[in-house]
């Protein structure tokens, strides 16, 4: 899947498919394993501490999902884009445990900078029913 | 969209990964790619999610909603610099960039720039926080 300087406006990619168990969402900001009171009870990990913060429900971090983008990005543009690449989000629904995200991207600009090809995607991640719930863009170099 | 100068430090925040902590995150992201695992180069690389998870705001010991019962994660800009290898710790600098108002509602715009302990800078991040009173959830 990964992008060449000849890689077309308008390509789409999706990446794969990603299920944001109770263990994974635990592991991801429950707080190190080997810590005494793993998991650490925040807004991601109990519902109870998410009601007495105001919400309505806990929610997945968006840096778990934004790993999902980046992930993406990395099969897109190689290592080189944790040199240079960058990425702007919205975070626009909330993401629930065992919800099922899939990351995707279309090129939306190439231009020539020096002697690389500079992209700009189109980026976001659908939940298992379609919704989108983080839209943005990202570029990187090639 | 009216902007405040109100501007509170956080404490910074040291982290070590360890191979067994950047594991953690593999798990987490589902993401056991090689590079983050082994290299012919070096350590292995640091996951992404890890260094995101571990520059949020509330990672630093100094940190307080100041009065608001919850901050939502609403937006971000993130660039990243350098990669990030295994074995080494890693320190989180904040500054808050910007408070507003917007649409009756409240945003925080705070930056966090990791850094490796030889100096080598690895992320910058921007992240807008919609401060949330209580009765606002959701």
């Amino acid at each position: 899947m990964k992008m060449t300087r000849e890689t077309p406006m308008g390509t789409e990619f999706i990446g794969k498919k990603k299920r944001l168990s109770e263990a994974r969402v635990l592991a991801f900001s429950g707080g190190r394993f080997n810590a005494s009171a793993w998991p650490g009870k925040n807004i991601h990990t109990d519902l109870e501490f998410a009601k007495s913060y105001g919400l309505p429900t806990r929610s997945a971090s968006a840096t778990q999902y934004m790993a999902y983008l980046v992930e993406l990005m990395i099969d897109l543009f190689g290592e080189g884009w944790l040199n240079h690449g960058k990425m702007n989000l919205k975070f626009i629904a909330i993401v629930d445990v065992d919800d099922e995200l899939v990351s995707k991207a279309v090129i939306t600009s190439k231009e020539v900078k020096d002697s690389k090809v500079s992209f700009t995607l189109s980026v976001w991640c659908d939940n298992q029913q379609g919704d989108k719930v983080a839209i943005g863009t990202a570029t990187g170099l090639i | 969209m009216a902007q405040s100068s109100k501007q509170e430090p956080f404490e910074p925040f040291e982290f070590h990964v360890t191979p067994e902590f950047n594991e953690q995150y593999l798990f987490a992201a589902e993401d056991y790619h090689p590079r983050y695992l082994a290299t012919d180069s070096g350590p292995p690389l640091v996951h992404p999610g890890l260094l995101l998870n571990q520059s949020n705001v509330t990672r630093s010991p100094s940190f307080s909603l100041r009065g608001w019962m919850a901050g939502i994660h609403a937006a971000e800009e993130v660039e990243f610099i350098n990669p990030a290898r295994v074995g080494k710790r890693f320190r989180v600098t904040w500054k808050v960039l910007e408070e507003y108002e917007k649409r009756g509602r409240h945003y925080t715009v705070i930056e966090a720039l990791v850094v490796e302990e030889d100096g080598l800078e690895i992320l910058r991040r921007r992240t807008h926080g919609l401060l949330v009173k209580r009765g606002e959830g959701g």
